[in-house]
């Protein structure tokens, strides 16, 4: 035993003793090892367990896709769509009617001559409602028949596998006393198709009363008044062109068509839809949330990119080094600010605050305001933009401090102020820095969970861009926001549990880009001392 | 400004001093606003802070003897009755509310507020066990392996790679571990919601930093101690004892602090995990076996203050709770680290090579 390690021939202070031919050296090598190895195990584990509940997402939500289009649910929605612009057109149809009462009432009428005003055409407005109930009810009465089907067709599946449970365990005679009525989709489907005739006559029924009725439309004087009566006939001619557009969509469409797993994997990427527990079809698109979480974190990347950077520039450069000794544990210390206690400050104070800020007189040029909501993207974004602040300054002014002290005397000697330093010698050599720390200042606010939950208004929508700055004072919902939201109410193993593992899962992925990327971009970038 | 070596200089080019020129103005108007921002940031913190302290300060401070709102710290949520008897108006707890109802003898209609009476113990006991149970976790496996892997481990790209992803994974959102707690400690182990499965998923979300905090500052400390060490003979563990974890010590005890801070303030990972909303028992009552101890759920003050503030309206009675909560839980947070602020402050000075 004596010769085992020459290293330790002089040890003087371990013991020589030893157990089952193992040192003690040995034993505790060991004892580190299998932390080590646990601990890796453990976070690779993680890793694994993410992907193996997310990647049965897609299995499952193609088996609904593909159920939805062969109980005809997705035929039935196709005719849906029709009556959805014919109801975009009766909400048009209704705007110019209470524009007429606002005016009317505008010019002092009063309630009972406005009435009378307003019934003289009123002729004309129900007609065209009318027109509508037709379509209506044969949307209702096929949405009725698919969703039946569907849920026939699910119930025998679901007496299938409990059969074959009951099999498995034994109870051999339990099962075959099981009635289970084979459900044929298809026959099912002639019943929806065999009314499409119907559906032709109500259209041919629009094309030919719609004009008639129009040709009735009220002439109105005031000029406001019949630009929108105009733009309504347009409209409607607009609608009356589209008809055969939703025939050919009716006419095209296969139930026999098989769906992919690419299909049910764009769906998921692409999908605008996120509805949960509804009757008619499940959806689950991440568009909406990742496109909140994005936009979220950009509001508060552009408020915290220049206060933080700046900061830092401040405090490594410009402050006395008393203002340096408060500020730097300060900031650092903003960063234990508990998320939760700071998304409940946005609820109780920030948000009442923005809201009330944006009906001052001063600001009513912007069109956007005064707001309507008190929780908002901004509302969360200017909140995280208070927690990604500390991550930013921390890293930003390390970065600013291994800048060699030769180059800032190099650049002072030549005599340049200590602006141009700065922005031409310091800033630039740090860069690589201040872009890593910026990049986690980034993947600290779309991971934050608490105060997108509290503060951002939580509707899944995907952010109306086109309506330019408006959009950051807009309810939103994040990726992380409705995790939180809907995992205490799923079922084990079902479509919407999964779903909300896939959604984590690409958090998860996120992150780790992020990650990885400020890494390499400061190994990369790495400042030469030649 | 003139010093002595400028009287030697001509007056032309003493004049060139103290000129204020257009890129001096420029350097001033750009720092000033440097300053604004950076004390704007402050500020607004400050708000945060002052906003809550103050409000909250109402609630858990008093001012009659013993001066500390006693049954707001000891106390469990109930919810607040208010009403009016005899001319006097009452804000009486659940439990004192039945009391006080019988002593009347009449029947009293009250407005009823949820969760706005009574204390937040319960959050308080709940949040200690959780940060108490999963560092413990987390430090022993966390340490070791920081020990493994900066004293025993070979260099190499294994280790390397290693190294990489548990930087990487420092950085992944707390939700995500809070899902991943969810799916295998509560779902797939049939733990269900219980302090076990709350301390397993608290422990791995800080384990990285703890490993990471911890190898650095081992690493930090130069190779010619150990060395020394090992040419007078001692064998590599003494080495490591006696050379490497009395000066890494401070800087793996300010990164458990840190753990420990961020082990309490995070609210997703024990969302699904561990918190109950509302529970009338103490961890300690009831429990039928010593190991039921283990799998029951508790109540913890972040995920209280997500609750009063999430699912009950604002109002003044609900405030009130809502802010005394967020005073306790901040005064917690932001005191443990303080502490790890200080001492990394001290350490940096203590020791340098």
């Amino acid at each position: 035993m004596n010769e085992v390690d020459p290293d330790n021939r002089y040890d003087l202070n371990s013991s020589r003793k030893s157990f089952l031919g193992i040192t003690w050296e040995q034993a505790l090598k060991g004892l580190f090892g299998g932390n080590a190895l646990v601990s890796i195990v453990v976070l690779g584990l993680i890793t694994l367990f993410l992907f193996k509940e997310g990647v049965g997402f897609f299995g499952q939500y193609r088996e609904s896709l593909s159920l939805h289009r062969q109980s005809g649910l997705e035929y039935v929605e196709l005719i849906r769509e029709e009556l959805d612009s014919f109801s975009a057109l009766e909400k048009y149809l209704n705007s110019i009617r209470s524009m007429q009462s606002e005016q009317l009432t505008a010019e002092g009428m009063e309630f009972k001559e406005i009435k009378a005003t307003l019934r003289e055409d009123e002729e004309f407005f129900y007609d065209f409602e009318d027109l509508g109930y037709p379509l209506r009810e044969y949307v209702l009465d096929s949405n009725e028949v698919a969703i039946a089907a569907r849920d026939r067709y699910e119930e025998m599946l679901n007496l299938r596998v409990h059969r074959s449970n009951l099999i498995e365990i034994g109870k051999t005679q339990e099962a075959e006393a099981l009635v289970i009525n084979d459900v044929d989709l298809e026959q099912l489907f002639e019943l929806l198709k065999s009314k499409e005739t119907d559906f032709i006559e109500i259209n041919r029924k629009f094309r030919q009363s719609i004009p008639n009725i129009i040709e009735q439309a009220p002439l109105y004087e005031n000029t406001e008044l019949a630009a929108k009566m105009s733009r309504f006939r347009e409209l409607s001619a607009m609608f009356l062109e589209e008809l055969p557009g939703y025939e050919a969509s009716l006419l095209s469409w296969d139930r026999k068509k098989p769906i992919g797993i690419g299909e049910s994997f764009t769906a998921f990427v692409f999908g605008n839809k996120w509805v949960t527990n509804s009757s008619i079809q499940d959806w689950y698109g991440i568009a909406p949330l990742f496109l909140g979480s994005l936009l979220i974190s950009l509001i508060a990347m552009i408020i915290a990119i220049p206060l933080g950077v700046g900061a830092a520039i401040y405090v490594n450069q410009v402050a006395t080094p008393i203002e340096q000794t408060i500020i730097k544990p300060y900031i650092e210390f903003i960063s234990a600010i508990p998320s939760v206690v700071i998304g409940f400050f946005g609820i109780a104070v920030f948000g009442t605050l923005v809201r009330e800020v944006s009906g001052w007189e001063a600001l009513s040029w912007i069109s956007f305001f005064p707001m309507s909501e008190r929780l908002t993207g901004f509302t969360a974004g200017g909140l995280l933009a208070l927690m990604a602040i500390p991550t930013i300054f921390t890293l930003a002014e390390d970065a600013l401090n291994n800048v060699p002290l030769s180059y800032k005397e190099a650049s002072m000697a030549m005599g340049s102020t200590r602006l141009q330093t700065i922005i031409r010698i310091i800033v630039p050599t740090a860069l690589s820095g201040i872009i890593s720390a910026v990049l986690l200042g980034f993947g600290r606010v779309i991971g934050e969970t608490m105060v997108v939950l509290l503060c951002a208004g939580n509707r899944i929508e995907i952010p109306r861009f086109s309506e330019g700055l408006g959009v950051v004072f807009e309810p939103v919902h994040t990726m992380t926001g409705i995790i939180a939201q809907e995992l205490g109410e799923v079922v084990n193993g079902s479509i919407h549990y999964r779903a909300l593992f896939v959604v984590g899962l690409t958090l998860f992925v996120i992150s780790l880009l992020i990650n990885y990327m400020a890494q390499k971009i400061v190994i990369k970038f790495q400042i030469s001392r030649g | 400004m003139v010093t002595k070596e400028m009287e030697t200089l001509s007056p032309e080019a003493l004049s060139l001093f103290g000129k204020p020129t257009k890129a001096k103005l420029i350097e001033r108007v750009v720092f000033w606003g440097f300053r604004v921002g950076t004390y704007f940031v402050l500020a607004c913190a400050a708000s945060i802070f002052i906003d809550i302290f103050y409000k909250g300060g109402k609630t858990v401070f008093q001012s009659e003897y013993p001066f500390i709102n006693v049954e707001f710290l000891t106390g469990s949520p109930q919810t607040l009755h208010v009403f009016e008897h005899d001319g006097a108006s009452y804000e009486l707890s659940d439990s004192d509310f039945r009391v006080f109802k019988e002593e009347a003898g009449v029947s009293i209609v009250s407005d009823t507020y949820a969760y706005s009476g009574g204390g937040i113990w319960p959050c308080i006991v709940g949040t200690v066990l959780l940060v108490v149970g999963s560092m413990a976790i987390a430090l022993t496996l966390g340490i070791l392996s920081a020990i493994f892997l900066s004293e025993y481990s070979k260099p190499g790209k294994v280790l390397n790679a290693v190294r990489l992803s548990i930087l990487n994974l420092a950085g992944v959102p707390s939700i995500v571990f809070g899902i991943f707690g969810m799916g295998m400690f509560v779902l797939a182990f049939g733990w269900n919601v219980s302090l076990i499965a709350g301390w397993f998923t608290l422990a791995f979300m800080v384990l990285p930093i703890v490993i990471s905090a911890s190898e650095e500052s081992m690493r930090a400390i130069p190779q010619g101690l150990r060395d020394a060490s090992l040419a007078l003979g001692a064998s590599k563990w003494t080495a490591i004892r006696t050379n490497v974890l009395p000066y890494a010590m401070p800087g793996i005890l300010t990164s458990s602090i840190i753990g420990v801070a961020r082990v309490a303030g995070e609210t997703a990972p024990i969302m699904f995990t561990a918190a109950y909303a509302l529970r009338d028992q103490l961890p300690w009552q009831g429990l039928e076996h010593w190991y039921d101890f283990f799998f029951q759920g508790v109540m913890a003050l972040p995920y209280h203050i997500y609750v009063v503030s999430a699912k009950i309206p604002q109002n003044e009675y609900t405030s009130r709770m809502q802010y005394g909560t967020a005073f306790v839980f901040l005064f917690i947070v932001a005191g443990i680290t303080l502490i790890s602020i200080l001492l990394r402050i001290r350490m940096r000075k203590k020791y340098r090579w």
